[in-house]
């Protein structure tokens, strides 16, 4: 039932080519920094502290067209131009690296087995902002990313990757890694700087932006594990490399993180654009239905994005292809669900999850995540009232677009699309009280 | 549609243009913008919802609070704004050039109530038993919004595990406070006033998503000395506290504006009384951003008790055969007749003498001051029962300091704030929340130079820990780095001053010599300073070396164009005592215009509380009158004050119960509190404020100005034709110009140690505990309640050397007296000094001081039980 952690099955070509992410994960070695220095390792770190100045890197990195692999897909390069180039105060760099969008298990693969790619896309990001200290914060329970991370740090720090005057350039960098506070929101980046603080994880509102006042009210720039480990094979092979990949708006790869009913279940790392139908049904890839079973519907990005039926599966995995779906790209969580899922009790698991992980600050979201538990999980119990489900689709309009953080809609986007898509479950488990699907898992 | 908004705004703009021009002097832009159809321009930074306000539009709100920073929790305030699809919250949204707001639409209205709707999933609605039902926000929000139904159909959950398994989960937070978690709605408003208005960390969120709740920190109480606040801004019943719970209803209750009788800087507050009773229910405080913030020290808010106790003095009191008996305010007026004049025929007028307390208004104060300077020619009189060996004359560096001008408000905007000699939460409350509201809101700088490691040091960048008496030697250090670092071009002050050094200042001072750079570099470049100096100046009998030491920085770092710097006054009214010359000796200026007004200005000697004590125990003064003031609690060197009463010929004393003082007494008049009659005290700024009676005087006690005015009638010399007389004559004198003066040139300042002697090694400072102020409120039942004993406060390593735990009692001898305290180990405090509270009568803890000590050192012991 677990995923296999990696998978790529991609050819040698390819992977010489294109991939960069995955290409080494599957050697024990990789984590070692001086495996990871002959295999080029630090050598983007190197090349920018000798001859690049931030504004150059920062140009790289934008017209390389990398955008956010956290969820919100912003792009990279413009997120740090925004911190504030004459500013007295200390800037920071998070990664972050709370990775507890349900599904996603990509950044927990290079924490473990290529962390020093994480270190270096970390360093050049510093660099690029002004930052001398640089954090990142690991989800509390992963136990062997934070011991990796801290290893490979001493090892970056003893092999003078980081420290005080680094290569000679005169330049200072170092790194805390900082055990997560145990909690969802806590990925969310302006509760992650709350946590890092020493506070409760809990999100505050925008403006001020963390780019111009974020930790400690400094310029602070939170990027997630893939976007960073990315940047060091921008400034090796160059922005036009990068964005040769992927499509137009969405160019490069990224790691999907497959799982649910399928074969093959793991992580592959492909370019965007990739078929959703290919990446699911290919044997390459997720090997097509387990059992032999009809696919019901996908989750495409992540617990929080809205559910794709089958006839919408016919979709390219980019930013753009999936938002003209009704859906989004995400985390790149790829879910599958097969015919005998039963929809209510799928968003009973997810709504309850939404319901626990709610940080609690804002109203909407704090108090409606618990009326939809209620009231999806009587349905699901089979004591649903009529006016039930026009009930959810009213508070989760309540709940959408009224938070301080994207939970809230999150929390709502896949009910919507749930009901959009199989009301007639829904209506079913009211009229009788039992579910039209046959369904594996119950709560009765 | 585009159209229309472009002329919008460009109407907007073209106002706005006017406005900037005229803006651009105070250097603020300006914006404009649309609200409900009405255009308003506002100082860029202001959130529609402020905007809204100034423009009488109400936006509710629950999580909002004038003074703390916006968090966006409640969405109540919900608005729509033209061009963003997506409903706003105003109080987290600046106004910006054009917007086109709308507070009232029917989406914003949708939103508010769904916010209201979720809220109310699982609130109690126990209104009818709720305390907060009738001034509670979300009771009104519902009304407003017409919410009379709830879909939902799930059984409410509860927290039970208060008290006795029922809704009423009325859960002990604290000496005071009450929470019922059933009714909290996670504003929040609390726990972030608590951390970051006031600095604690006793009160926190726990859990998450709909099941975080508010609680008092595992092991702590919520006790801090702002915590009734909490009470104050919770916007429903779940904060109460045990003060006001199921007293009387807030409708059956009336208002009135007063003023606080416990700290000088005077906070506005409301007494709530019931309509047809006499008697007081609480206090709340009444928003005065030049002053409180609306914030009120704990003091503040329950000092009133002080006058609802039980314990009032009820009649006049006549001593017979050594024992007080009731009497009538005739008798009692008779027999003080009848003796000061038997005394004054046997000795000479000037053998009476007077003490006022500074908690009385100017009317008392002056009457109080014309009965001794026009009836008895006395210039035995003083209001200052605290501070030993007090320097004559009204030009001394001190006093001249005393008397600096000082705007509270001017802290906000300091980038520079120096407490000095001060721990500022034990007595100045108001200006410790000012310090840190310029410290949230606009980074300024702190810093603490004090002997200790006072708490309110927890925001400072920089903070001087020094030995204990070498208070000057510091501020010589200070003048000296700046000299040799070249930050000022004025030399005049070398040889002035010693060590002549900054390295030999700082040895001497036990702290750094980049201690003292640091502190000045900050002065030279801060822009603004506001300097508070405390107590620790006051009470020391070097207080004129160190206001010299003072005056030397003052001078020299140019402080007359960059900020005030000043000796704040303690009590609510010693600002007014001292400008209606209440003193022995009051400065030429005043002393004129005093026989201006009453024709005459007595020639006898000027002695002040010490020389008077000296002089009763010579029997040179022989009768006395104490209003208000309690100076065997207070006075150091208790002996020195019990000779002197004792061997009086007869005292009168007024005060609002019986104190150990009033016990000596001859007569005991009560007094009434400043609840019971109207009356102005100047605060701290020099700020005149009103003080409305809310209840009739209590009991037979009467206000000290008609005590007075009675005195004086009896001795056949009415002071003034009426009360308004009187006024006129305060009016006089509280406009006459003040002339703040300031010495010309460097003063002097060779420190003056103080040996320590082997036999008694540790320190001794008196303060106020942080929940009391002087006398009188240990006789608040809701303050008692937070502290009822006094205490001896000592670092862990010093309760570990003495092997003492906490709460275990320990001998505290000095060469003149011995107590018996419990120990009280605190973080907020290092080793070289401990700390004993002056409050608790029972303690006698001015029995082990010697007035002309400037350091009070004694010895400790285990007492074993
Ligand atoms: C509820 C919530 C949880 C999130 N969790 C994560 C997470 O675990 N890891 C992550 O990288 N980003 C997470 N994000 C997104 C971050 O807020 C942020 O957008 C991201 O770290 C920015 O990095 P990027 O620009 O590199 O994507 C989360 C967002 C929300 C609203
Ligand atoms: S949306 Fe939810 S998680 Fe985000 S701030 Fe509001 S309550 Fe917290
Ligand atoms: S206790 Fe009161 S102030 Fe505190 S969060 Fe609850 S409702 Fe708000
Ligand atoms: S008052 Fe604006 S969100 Fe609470």
């Amino acid at each position: 039932m677990f995923y296999s952690p990696v998978r790529t099955n991609a050819s040698e070509a390819e992977k010489n080519e294109k991939l960069h992410l995955f290409k080494y994960v599957e050697d024990p070695q990789q984590k070692n920094v001086e495996t990871f220095e002959s295999r080029n390792g630090y050598s983007a770190w190197k090349k920018v502290l000798s001859s690049m100045s931030a504004e150059q890197v920062i140009e790289e990195v934008k017209s390389s067209g990398l955008r956010g692999r956290g969820g919100a897909g912003f792009p990279t390069g413009l997120k740090w131009s925004f911190v504030p180039k004459d500013s007295p105060k200390a800037r920071y760099l998070c990664c972050n690296a709370d990775e507890s969008e349900p599904g996603t298990c990509k950044d927990r693969v290079i924490m473990e087995r290529d962390p020093h790619a994480i270190i270096e896309g970390m360093a050049i990001a510093s660099y690029a902002i002004g930052c001398h200290l640089m954090f990142i914060y690991i989800r509390g329970e992963f136990g062997e990313c934070i011991r990796s991370m801290e290893r490979a740090a001493q090892e970056a720090r003893d092999r003078g990757h980081l420290g005080k005057n680094i290569y000679g350039s005169g330049y200072d960098l170092d790194i805390i890694v900082h055990s997560g506070g145990g909690a969802y929101i806590c990925g969310e980046e302006r509760a992650l700087l709350n946590s890092l603080e020493g506070e409760r994880g809990m999100s505050r509102i925008r403006p001020p932006f963390p780019a111009i006042e974020g930790l400690y009210a400094c310029p602070t720039i939170v990027n997630n594990v893939e976007s960073l480990a990315t940047v060091p094979h921008i400034i090796n092979r160059g922005a036009s490399w990068y964005s040769s990949m992927g499509t137009e708006k969405s160019s490069g790869t990224k790691v999907f993180s497959l799982s649910g009913h399928v074969n093959n279940p793991g992580n592959y790392e492909v370019e965007l654009g990739f078929s959703l139908k290919k990446l699911i049904f290919d044997p390459a890839y997720g090997g097509g239905m387990k059992d032999g079973k009809q696919l019901k519907g996908v989750i495409p990005g992540g617990a929080s994005t809205p559910f794709l039926t089958p006839d919408m599966i016919d979709v390219n995995l980019d930013y753009e292809s999936l938002a003209s779906v009704g859906s989004m790209l995400g985390s790149g969580a790829v879910i599958v669900f097969n015919e005998d899922t039963c929809i209510v009790w799928t968003i009973l698991k997810l709504i309850h999850f939404f319901r626990h992980e709610s940080c609690g600050k804002c109203t909407p979201c704090r108090e409606g995540t618990g009326w939809l538990e209620q009231v999806v999980r009587r349905i699901e119990m089979g004591q649903g009232e009529q006016g039930d489900i026009e009930k959810i689709e009213d508070v989760c309009g309540n709940i959408f677009g009224r938070t301080i953080c994207p939970l809230g809609d999150a929390a709502v986007m896949p009910i919507q699309s749930a009901i959009k898509h199989w009301r007639d479950e829904w209506q079913y488990h009211i009229d009788h009280g039992s579910c039209k699907v046959k369904s594996e898992f119950s709560f009765q | 549609m585009q159209g229309k908004v472009g002329v919008f705004v460009s109407i907007g703009i073209v106002m706005a243009e006017q406005v900037k021009k005229e803006q651009a002097v105070s250097g603020v832009p300006m914006v404009t913008a649309t609200i409900d159809g009405r255009e308003v321009t506002v100082p860029k930074g202001t959130t529609v919802l402020e905007a809204a306000r100034e423009m009488g539009i109400h936006i509710p709100t629950f999580c909002w609070h004038p003074k703390l920073k916006s968090v966006g929790a409640c969405r109540m305030c919900y608005v729509e704004i033209e061009r963003m699809p997506k409903l706003q919250v105003s109080c987290a949204t600046e106004v910006m050039e054009g917007m086109v707001i709308q507070t009232a639409s029917e989406q914003v209205l949708q939103g508010r109530k769904a916010v209201i709707e979720f809220i109310l999933l699982n609130h109690p609605l126990d209104c009818p038993t709720c305390d907060k039902g009738g001034e509670c926000d979300l009771q009104n929000h519902t009304f407003a919004h017409a919410v009379d139904d709830s879909r939902y159909s799930f059984k409410k959950a509860r927290y039970t595990d208060g008290t006795d398994g029922t809704t009423f989960d009325d859960k002990r937070l604290g000496p005071e406070i009450v929470l019922n978690r059933n009714r909290c709605i996670l504003c929040y408003k609390c726990v972030r006033a608590n951390k970051e208005a006031f600095g604690e960390y006793d009160l926190g969120v726990y859990e998450r998503g709909n099941i975080a709740e508010i609680n008092s920190a595992p092991g702590h109480e919520v006790d801090n000395p702002f915590s009734g606040n909490l009470v104050e801004i919770c916007p429903v019943g779940a904060l109460t506290n045990s003060d006001w719970r199921y007293k009387i209803r807030v409708w059956l209750t009336q208002t009135t504006s007063s003023i606080c009788n416990m700290t000088s800087s005077g906070s506005n507050i409301l007494f709530y009384k019931e309509k047809n009773h006499n008697k007081i229910y609480r206090v709340t405080s009444r928003m005065n951003d030049s002053i409180d913030d609306g914030w009120l020290p704990d003091v503040s808010r329950y000092g009133y008790q002080i006058a609802t106790t039980e314990e009032r003095l009820k009649t006049p009191l006549i001593k017979k055969d050594g024992k007080q008996v009731e009497a009538t305010w005739d008798e009692a007026m008779t027999v003080i007749h009848n003796r000061f004049t038997e005394i004054a025929e046997k000795k000479g007028k000037v053998c009476l003498g007077g003490l006022a307390s500074p908690y009385l208004d100017n009317d008392s104060l002056h009457s109080f001051n014309k009965l001794f300077r026009t009836v008895f020619k006395s210039n035995n009189i003083d209001f200052r029962s605290d501070y030993r060996m007090l320097p004559e004359g009204a030009d001394s560096p001190y006093e001249m300091l005393v008397d600096q001008p000082f705007t509270i408000a001017d802290i906000d905007d300091s980038d520079l704030i120096i407490s000095f000699g001060s721990d500022l939460i034990r007595e100045h409350p108001n200006e410790y929340l000012r310090m840190r509201k310029a410290y949230n809101f606009k980074r300024a700088k702190v810093v603490s130079i004090n002997p200790y490691a006072v708490k309110s040091a927890d925001i400072a960048e920089l903070e001087v820990i020094h030995s204990i008496g070498r208070a000057e030697t510091v501020l010589n250090g200070i003048c000296l780095a700046a000299m040799e670092m070249g930050l000022v071009n004025n030399q005049d002050l070398t040889g002035k001053i010693a060590p002549a050094t900054t390295a030999e200042a700082a040895s001497d001072a036990g702290v750094t010599e980049d201690d003292l750079k640091e502190v000045a570099r900050a002065i030279s470049s801060a822009k603004k300073i506001s300097f508070i100096c405390g107590e620790m100046v006051s009470r020391s009998i070097a207080r004129d070396t160190i206001a010299s030491a003072l005056w030397n920085l003052y001078l020299l770092f140019g402080f007359k164009d960059k900020g005030q710097m000043a000796i704040l006054p303690r009590y609510a009214n010693s600002r007014g005592a001292g400008s209606l010359g209440l003193l022995p000796s009051p400065s030429d200026g005043l002393r004129n215009t005093l026989s201006g007004l009453w024709g005459c200005f007595p020639e006898s000697d000027p002695n002040n509380t010490d020389a008077m004590l000296a002089l009763m125990r010579k029997e040179e003064i022989s009768g006395f009158f104490i209003i208000g003031a309690n100076p065997l609690m207070l006075y150091p060197d208790r002996q020195f004050v019990t000779d002197g009463l004792e061997r009086l010929d007869f005292l009168v004393a007024c005060d609002l119960f019986e104190t150990d003082t009033t016990e000596l007494a001859d007569v005991v008049l009560p007094l009434s509190s400043w609840a019971e009659y109207d009356g102005d005290y100047v605060n701290l700024e020099g700020k005149v404020q009103h003080a409305r009676q809310a209840i009739k005087p209590l009991y037979q006690s009467k206000p000290a100005y008609e005590i007075i005015t009675m005195v004086a009638e009896k001795f056949g010399a009415p002071l003034f034709e009426s009360i308004e007389a009187c006024r006129k004559e305060v009016d006089e004198l509280l406009s006459m110009t003040h002339s703040t003066k300031f010495p010309s040139q460097f003063l002097e300042v060779k420190p003056c140690y103080e040996d320590a002697e082997e036999e008694y090694p540790t320190p001794l400072l008196i303060c106020d505990d942080p929940h009391h102020c002087g006398h009188r409120t240990e006789k608040s039942q809701s303050l008692s309640n937070f502290v009822s004993e006094a205490y001896i406060e000592m670092s862990p390593e010093k309760a570990e050397k003495l092997a003492v735990k906490d709460g275990e009692s320990v001998r505290v001898e000095s060469p003149v007296g011995k107590i018996v305290v419990p120990v009280r180990i605190s973080d907020c405090i290092d080793n070289n000094v401990v700390l004993i509270p002056r409050n608790f009568a029972s303690t006698q803890v001015t029995s082990l001081l010697m007035r002309k000590r400037r350091l009070d050192r004694v010895k400790i012991t285990k007492v074993d039980e």
